[in-house]
């Protein structure tokens, strides 16, 4: 008997608050809607009034985004330039000034007193000193005015030694060297000094003055069209395996 | 007797105390569940008075009845026809039948009551 009452309290129970959650959901609108005409196009006024605050604020804020999105695409490009000069830089296209070294290649004066003339510098020679220096992080050569670049020929062509066909200038010649701040500048300065091809010049009746610069050197700018004709990119899969 | 009245106050309360507000779209489902609790209730009721009240039927019923009449109402829902409708026909149907009889014992109890005291009293 007793369990009997106890589900009927039980499901009199789950009823009761059914027919309330019910009665909550049915009376919903408990304040009645009791404006006039002339309220309802007030309130109308009123709403519309937002409506045109909210439009106007998108409109602001797209506008923004649309700037954003301009300013962004300015930006990429910026970099883009940046990126191009940088490489420029790199290949030798534009005019560097930094610090650096001055190296002067001039006839050794004993042997002028010999009246022995020395001839032009031989190209080898001049190959061994740009290797080394470039061993000793240089960054940006010139000899003789002529800028030095990755794909520079220096050869013999008719007993005169041509840097990418243009003809040396005669003694002395002045190479300059662009390191890539004043300390490492110090440094080539201190391994030019003991330069082991500066002896090799010396065999050839030619001596190797290296000066530091207080100011800025300037190298001139390559000026040919570069001319690639053998070099392929690497493939991504192919190289940078070591 | 008045424990299932209590019961039902209690509910009430519990209800309300809550909060819980029912989506617009499942408020039928809602009402046609509480109509078919109803239902039982006083088919419950009613099967007391007779004296015929079986505690499995009833508990059984309430709930088959709820998910039948919600079931029924989802499949009107999806069939585009409103069968909730049916379902709300039927219980109301029922709940003043019930109803009718509960109130025929009543007064046959109440008129037997008043009888007897008229014959005591004599």
């Amino acid at each position: 008997m007793g369990n009997k009452k106890f589900s009927f309290t039980f499901i009199t129970v789950v009823i009761g608050f059914m027919i309330a959650i019910q009665f909550q959901t049915v009376k919903e609108p408990a304040v009645r809607d009791t404006r006039d005409t002339w309220e309802l196009r007030a309130d109308i006024l009123k709403e519309k009034e937002l409506q045109l605050k909210l439009l106007r604020e998108i409109s602001s804020n797209e506008e923004k985004i649309a700037q954003y999105e301009t300013k962004r695409k300015q930006s990429k490009e910026q970099v883009l330039r940046e990126t191009l000069e940088e490489l420029k830089m790199e290949a030798g296209l534009s005019e560097v000034t930094g610090p650096g070294i001055i190296l002067t290649i001039e006839p050794v004066h004993e042997e002028l007193l010999l009246g022995k003339q020395p001839d032009s510098v031989s190209p080898d020679l001049l190959k061994r000193l740009v290797n080394e220096l470039n061993m000793y992080d240089a960054m940006h050569i010139s000899i003789g005015g002529r800028r030095i670049i990755n794909t520079t020929v220096i050869r013999d062509i008719n007993r005169e030694t041509m840097i990418d066909g243009y003809a040396l200038k005669s003694l002395p010649i002045e190479v300059k060297v662009i390191t890539e701040n004043v300390q490492s500048a110090e440094k080539l300065f201190n391994r030019m000094q003991v330069s082991k091809s500066a002896e090799e010049f010396f065999i050839d009746n030619l001596r190797v003055k290296v000066e530091k610069s207080a100011e800025p050197i300037t190298v001139p700018a390559y000026d040919e069209a570069l001319r690639i004709r053998y070099m392929e990119p690497v493939k991504p899969d192919e190289g940078g395996k070591s | 007797m008045w424990l299932p009245v209590l019961g039902l106050i209690i509910g009430v309360i519990l209800g309300l105390m809550t909060d819980i507000k029912v989506p617009d779209e499942y408020s039928n489902y809602l009402s046609i569940a509480v109509l078919a609790a109803l239902d039982t209730l006083f088919g419950g009721i009613r099967a007391q008075l007779q004296n015929i009240y079986d505690e499995k039927v009833f508990v059984s019923g309430f709930f088959f009845n709820i998910l039948l009449a919600a079931s029924l109402a989802f499949l009107g829902v999806h069939l585009g026809v409103d069968l909730y409708l049916a379902a709300v026909f039927a219980f109301g149907v029922r709940l003043f039948q019930n109803i009718a009889v509960i109130r025929r014992i009543l007064i046959a109890k109440w008129s037997q009551n008043r009888e007897k005291t008229e014959k005591n009293d004599i």
